[in-house]
């Protein structure tokens, strides 16, 4: 990828960051919290992904790379899912 | 042997060549004998408080003694006995076994090494603190925060920074190992053929990737709370009261859920190299092929991959709600049918071989005999309605060491089968077999009648008064059990004399590549270099190796040399950082050299002592005491200068010309011991991430954003510190760019980019961080800081762990600054791209913290 291509990646992460803080100051987290949780963690994965297959070029490594990524990602949010699942 | 053919190394017979060493065969010895070591240290424990229980009651060690010798045993025996000594044979074997001539980052296997020795030593010397760890190997909290701790407190907290030290190694090794056994394969050898010892090894290092780094986040969230005075594990706030009111709800379930997460992968971690163990025993003493072995391979990464989702059966006895519990019975159940199969296709393999009863075979049997028995009574205890029984009591101490020390008898058979290997010398056959008669009377007179004493709770020198049959024979069944190994010191000590010589191969049907060379084998294994190209290993000459690199430029383009090295700053938990320094730092390096250099380095021992000197100093920070201040200091730069050193220090180990890389054939060491490093990092974070989720469910998850934050926490910093670090993000990748492009200046330019916006996130914190402590408001009329609640100690503590990762990048990117500057990565742009796969990593880990922490 040229610099171009890093740039629109960078617009958009900057453009998402600046939509999470929106959704706060509209007051949609005081008015509708888990709507609220919702977009916002959508975003966050949405730019850990583009971060991850952009910049940390994971898009053009073998998949195997990906999968060792999810490997890690998968357990910790089993860990997560889980535990709090069995206080419920 | 002249130095130069020894790789710079001194001879062994000298003292400094094991202080130089960075050979694999070399640390493998090393490891061997300090787990020996370890392995009497704790036995000595165990031997004592047998005695004491001789008699229900405390009348010889005392009721304190007692409990700090039963709590290092256990921690001894689990961590710095069982596991490095099975990885003292992972060393030696694996690389001889795929055909590699050492790992791919031998100073990082040695850096291993010394971490793990000096966080044994440091584990010693809590003992001298006062009193040392004495809650349990399992390290309950809140029971294990210095709140409820008598005394001081000081040598349990040296033991908490002990295994982080410990982890540390755990992890440099795991990336090491993973590295290797995907990078440096003889040419033909697939994953599924590669002795079944050296696949073990394999799985066992994925489970320690995973497992060892949700144990990282349990310790330092422990040590946290006994260094810094965040209160995770508090049940109240004020520090005056012990009620269990609701201001921490979460508190005593956290560590459990955390440390069973590793403790479950754990038993597997510490058995499936014995399992190698005895499957490559079955098959060299019955001449046998392992019956089954694709089945009995699929099993093994079955059980790998179920070890991470059973660990709740330690939790039937607390809180959790019924349907998880039935869901984890469920999953122990499930994960109890692969290891049936694996245990049939070992006794096939005897029932259709033609049996040698030599001495790893005795004990590769033994050790069948014992899992089985072990095995089958843990399947009691997965079972809810017993366990609400069995659960805390001897039952659980009888299988676990049914399980645990067959794991043991599997490696000490490992230790006669390659002695010869290893020194050249046959033991004593006789001798070996009456160890053999001794050791397996001894483990089941002692652990035996722990069954039939079932009713006794562990961890307590008090019983009813008619077990004491039991116990007193299984006191005698420990001295015995004791006594067998004077046998196996003085055979294998006395061998090494007059022991008979032996050749390559001594076992007539062992096939395995590390008895086709000499016994030992040559510093740098190989007459040439392996391959499994027709079928059957060979040793190519380097006219043919040259032939066949040109024939198909793709394979050898990965050819080239590379150093490693790492640096890391001080405080905090930073060791266990290492790992990501000292492979962010190598490839900081320039990449290219010649192939014969040096391979001894003094580094990886100086790093080590410094972060031995600073944990011995931050165990005692709390006291305010001059002393420990000064040491914590001194550790700390001895720690970062050797880091530095060990960074400028030219190293070459070179990927090797030809080998079988799938499924990371595209991906070169450097870049994969990266990615490997950062999976276990994606693992510390998440279980950072966990827990705050998990102690904010508990409390109430929305009621926490009301009740604990401030309304001075507001989000505006964090979506700066986003920007900075987004922004900088893209700066690293316009280096990358500007250094394809051969253009310095760009390149400085945006590394110096880089580095102010990472300052400037810093210092953002600091101004944030420092509002925050002072805050005087209704609610939090002494600020808001790290042990104010719960809430501000996972603000505080991940987002610092996060800013310590900063601090780190930032380090290397001052590095690399400075490099570029003079010249350095123009035209070759991979160096870049590492830094940039931690630094991203980084940024990522940010966005997700941003939310959960300023807007949720
Ligand atoms: C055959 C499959 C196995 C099953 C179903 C099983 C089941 C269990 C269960 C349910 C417990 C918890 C008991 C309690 O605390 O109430 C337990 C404890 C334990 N098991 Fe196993 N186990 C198995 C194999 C193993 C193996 C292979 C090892 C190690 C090599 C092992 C090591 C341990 C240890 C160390 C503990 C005690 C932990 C503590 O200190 O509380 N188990 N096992
Ligand atoms: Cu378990």
């Amino acid at each position: 990828m040229d610099w171009k291509g890093y740039t629109v990646i960078y617009v958009v992460l900057f453009v998402f960051a600046t939509a999470q803080a929106v959704v706060e100051f509209a007051g949609l987290v005081d008015s509708a919290y888990w709507a609220a949780f919702g977009l916002i963690m959508v975003l966050s994965v949405i730019k850990a992904v583009g971060v991850a297959a952009y910049y940390q070029h994971l898009r053009w490594e073998p998949r195997a790379v990906t999968y060792l990524v999810l490997g890690g990602t998968v357990a910790a949010l089993a860990l997560t899912g889980a535990a709090a699942y069995s206080i419920l | 042997m002249s130095q130069e053919h020894e790789h710079g190394l001194p001879p062994k017979s000298s003292v400094s060549r094991w202080f130089l060493t960075t050979n694999h065969k070399d640390i493998g010895v090393l490891y061997l004998i300090t787990a020996l070591f370890f392995l009497v240290f704790g036995g000595v424990l165990a031997l004592l408080f047998r005695l004491e229980l001789i008699s229900p009651g405390a009348d010889l060690l005392g009721s304190m003694g007692y409990n700090q010798a039963v709590s290092t045993h256990g921690l001894l025996m689990v961590f710095w006995f069982i596991s490095p000594f099975a990885f003292g044979f992972a060393n030696y074997l694996v690389p001889l076994q795929i055909g590699a001539d050492d790992l791919a980052f031998p100073r990082l296997n040695a850096l291993s090494y010394w971490l793990y020795l000096f966080s044994g030593i440091l584990m010693g010397v809590s003992f001298f603190q006062g009193t040392t760890f004495a809650g349990g190997w399992t390290m309950y909290a809140p029971l294990n925060t210095p709140a409820y701790i008598p005394g001081e407190g000081l040598g349990a907290t040296s033991v908490v920074l002990a295994l982080i030290m410990f982890t540390a190694a755990v992890t440099l090794g795991s990336v090491n190992f993973l590295t290797t056994m995907y990078r440096m394969r003889a040419e033909g050898l697939r994953m599924r053929d590669i002795p079944i010892f050296s696949l073990s090894i394999n799985l066992t290092v994925w489970m320690m990737l995973f497992a060892f780094a949700a144990l990282l986040a349990a310790l330092m969230i422990l040590a946290s709370d006994h260094i810094l005075g965040t209160t995770y594990f508090q049940y109240s706030i004020d520090g005056t009261t012990m009620a269990t009111d609701a201001d921490n709800p979460g508190a005593s379930l956290l560590w459990a859920h955390l440390f069973w997460f590793f403790g479950h992968p754990e038993v597997y971690i510490v058995f499936f190299p014995a399992l190698g163990v005895m499957a490559e025993c079955f098959q060299t003493f019955t001449g046998r092929r392992l019956v089954g072995r694709k089945w009995f391979i699929i099993s093994m990464v079955l059980v790998a991959l179920q070890s991470f989702v059973v660990w709740m059966h330690h939790m039937f006895l607390t809180g959790i709600n019924l349907p998880i519990k039935t869901i984890f019975m469920a999953t122990t159940i499930g994960i109890s049918l692969p290891f049936d199969l694996m245990v049939f296709s070992l006794i096939y393999t005897m029932a259709k071989g033609r049996v040698r009863f030599t001495t790893p075979f005795l004990f590769s049997l033994g050790a069948l005999i014992l899992f089985i028995i072990g095995g089958i009574t843990g399947v009691f205890l997965g079972a809810i309605v017993l366990d609400y029984q069995f659960r805390g009591t001897y039952w659980v101490v009888a299988h676990f060491h049914y399980v645990m020390v067959a794991g043991a008898t599997a490696l000490f058979g490992g230790l006669y089968y390659w002695y010869p290997k290893i020194t050249g010398k046959m033991y004593n056959e006789t001798l070996g077999k009456i160890q053999f008669g001794v050791y397996f009377l001894g483990f089941n007179l002692l652990y035996f009648p722990m069954f039939i004493a079932w009713e006794t709770p562990r961890r307590v020198f008090v019983y009813p008064d008619g077990l004491q049959i039991w116990h007193s024979m299984a006191t005698v069944g420990g001295f015995i059990l004791g006594a067998s190994f004077l046998l196996m010191f003085y055979n294998l000590f006395v061998s090494l004399w007059r022991g008979e010589d032996v050749g390559p191969n001594p076992w007539e049907y062992a096939t395995s590549a590390e008895w086709a060379v000499s016994s030992p084998p040559s510093l740098e294994n190989f007459p040439g270099v392996p391959s499994y190209a027709t079928g059957k290993l060979e040793f190519l000459d380097d006219e043919t190796v040259a032939e066949r690199t040109e024939r198909t430029p793709g394979a050898a383009a990965h050819g080239h040399a590379a150093t490693d090295g790492g640096t890391a700053t001080d405080g905090g938990a930073v060791t266990a950082r290492t790992a990501v320094t000292a492979t962010a730092m190598e490839t900081a390096h320039e990449v290219g050299g010649e192939d014969h250099a040096s391979h001894a380095s003094f580094w990886p021992f100086l790093v080590s002592l410094g972060g031995f000197i600073a944990f011995l100093g931050l165990s005692g920070v709390r006291t305010g005491s001059v002393f420990y201040l000064s040491i914590a200091a001194v550790g700390s730069l001895t720690m970062f200068g050797s880091l530095v050193g060990m960074t400028r220090e030219p190293f070459h180990a070179p990927e090797m010309a030809i080998a079988e890389r799938w499924p990371f054939s595209e991906v070169e060491k450097m870049k994969l011991g990266m990615w490997t490093f950062l999976a276990s990092d994606i693992v510390l974070f998440g279980a950072f991430i966990g827990s705050y989720a998990f102690v904010r469910v508990a409390y109430g998850w929305t009621a926490w954003h009301h009740d604990l934050i401030p309304a001075e926490h507001v989000t505006m910093p964090g979506l700066i510190n986003t920007y900075l670090l987004l922004t900088s993000s893209f700066l690293v990748v316009l280096a990358m760019v500007a250094a394809e492009r051969e253009s310095k200046r760009g390149t400085v330019a945006a590394l110096v980019g880089t580095f102010a916006l990472g300052v400037g996130f810093l210092i953002n914190k600091g101004i944030e961080w420092n509002h925050l402590f002072h805050i005087s408001t209704e609610t939090f009329p002494n600020g808001w800081n790290l042990s104010t609640n719960i809430a501000s100690s996972t603000f505080y503590l991940t987002t610092g762990l996060h800013g310590a990762h900063v601090i780190i990048g930032l380090i290397i990117c001052a590095y690399m600054t400075v490099r570029a500057w003079n010249g350095a990565y123009q035209g070759d742009d991979r160096a870049i791209e590492y830094f940039g796969l931690y630094w991203h990593f980084v940024d990522i880990v940010w966005l997700f913290l941003f939310p959960l922490f300023y807007i949720l």
